[in-house]
């Protein structure tokens, strides 16, 4: 078994672990009524540490997942949104953002709230109007409390997602040759 | 030109995951979840059910303690007024336990119907899973469609709705909440009156839009319990609280008011429902 076949395995391993976690003790784990929104989380995770192709396929398989446990939205919302939100981390990490310590909880806070806003506004054109139905003031919230989450679990999250790369180069396995490998941010 | 190359990859392979997801979304909305996506989703989360009973019988405790670390200021307070309020409620209890067997020795002198809701026969089911995404307003609860769960039945806490089953898997069942957007029934209001109740989201009170008629404009108050209407063709039985009226508003130029009802229960602070084993027909 190759390297490539063995990260692959143990990000797979990683998704299904962290949809558990998240339909159980994260959907309980509510500030203000909003829960932290982990899949988010492994495809920003993705796309730093692995680039744009990584993040995308992360994220699709990460959102897909996440789909079969949602109810209110068709398979494949959450799947759109977070490939389309990792790809973004990982093609931003590759051009203009720069290296700094705080890269990663960055990344969560602005790919979280990105994400939420995606997932909303995507739907509502697709025709699930009911995202919106909540009002303003509820989205504004999760955008803001699951953002707030996402930094506070980024690190940790960060940390694991590094290591179960592990192996796989960084980015040249996993993901785009472009982006670079995961030692810079787990340092 | 090999970075060109990998550009051009990385562009291909981004679009063909977009439209897939796309084609996914497209297809399932077309089915309403009925379809082959519906049955997959159907599938999986039965499949991984067992696995998520045990996750969060382990990591609940966590949750719980963080949950209640973040709110340790509202609860103090909320179990301050919960104190005041079963001291009213022990010394109303008293009285009311003679009225009922009053009332119970009425009806049954009179041999008088208790309701459709005592006949129905019920199962209770343990809440396994809360909405996991910030826009979903279901549970998921332990049984499914083997202890006779079925897609439209009327779910209840404490005997007032809190939602309906909207897909049941063999094991587990989906319950989608009174506050969701999505859900409507019909409520009986005063004077004859029936309106619509809707969720308005997660922590915001249900809306009830009165249906227009010749009869005068119902004069609910703020405190009163309004129930279903079980008219022909609706989705539950009548008589079911739904929630207390909590706020009510007319728009100017509108002749009929609109009420907005608080829920009797909140459904994610307790772990055990009752599905009433009913269907329209």
């Amino acid at each position: 078994m190759t390297d490539l076949i063995r990260a692959r395995m143990r990000i797979g391993l990683l998704l299904i672990a962290a949809v558990l976690i998240e339909t159980t003790l994260g959907s309980d784990m509510r500030v203000d009524g909003v829960a932290p929104d982990l899949m988010v989380l492994v495809a920003v995770c993705a796309g730093l540490t692995g680039g744009t192709l990584a993040g995308a396929w992360v994220g699709f398989w990460s959102g897909l997942l996440f789909d079969m446990f949602l109810t209110a939205t068709p398979v494949g919302l959450s799947a759109l949104t977070y490939c389309l939100i990792g790809a973004a981390v990982g093609a931003l990490r590759a051009t203009v953002v720069q290296e700094r310590r705080s890269l990663l909880p960055l990344a969560a806070l602005v790919g979280t709230g990105a994400g939420v806003l995606l997932f909303v506004g995507a739907g509502d054109v697709l025709g699930q109007t009911q995202l919106l139905g909540a009002g303003r003031a509820w989205l504004i919230r999760v955008m803001i409390v699951e953002s707030l989450w996402n930094v506070v679990l980024a690190l940790p999250v960060g940390y694991i997602y590094a290591w179960v790369a592990r192996g796989s180069a960084g980015a040249a396995l996993v993901g785009s040759p472009v982006a670079r490998p995961a030692a810079p941010i787990v340092k | 030109m090999a970075a060109y190359r990998r550009n051009s990859r990385t562009r291909n392979v981004l679009a063909v995951l977009v439209l897939l997801a796309l084609t996914l979304v497209t297809i399932d909305a077309r089915s309403h979840g009925g379809g082959a996506l519906g049955q997959i989703r159907s599938k999986v989360a039965d499949a991984f059910s067992p696995l998520q009973r045990a996750t969060h019988a382990a990591l609940r405790p966590i949750g719980n303690f963080i949950t209640g670390a973040a709110d340790y200021g509202s609860l103090r307070a909320e179990n301050e007024r919960l104190r005041q309020e079963l001291a009213q409620a022990q010394s109303q209890a008293a009285v009311s336990q003679a009225e009922q067997q009053q009332a119970e020795q009425v009806l049954h002198n009179h041999q008088l119907d208790r309701g459709v809701l005592g006949t129905i026969p019920m199962v209770a089911v343990q809440i396994i899973q809360q909405g996991p995404s910030n826009f979903d307003n279901t549970v998921t609860v332990d049984k499914g469609a083997a202890d006779g769960l079925s897609r439209g039945q009327p779910v209840l806490a404490a005997g007032a709705l809190v939602g309906t089953v909207v897909s049941a898997a063999a094991h587990i069942a989906t319950v989608e909440l009174v506050t969701d957007p999505n859900f409507q029934v019909g409520v009986s209001l005063a004077g004859g009156n029936v309106g619509s109740a809707q969720g308005a989201g997660r922590g915001l009170p249900i809306r009830v839009q009165v249906f227009s008629t010749n009869l005068a404009v119902p004069d609910n108050k703020r405190g009163q319990v309004v129930v279903t209407s079980g008219l022909s063709l609706e989705k539950f039985p009548k008589g079911i609280p739904v929630g207390t009226v909590t706020n009510i508003s007319t728009s100017p130029g509108a002749v009929e008011p609109v009420f907005y009802l608080t829920p009797m229960v909140d459904p994610l602070s307790i772990s055990y429902l009752d599905v009433a084993l009913w269907s329209p027909q």
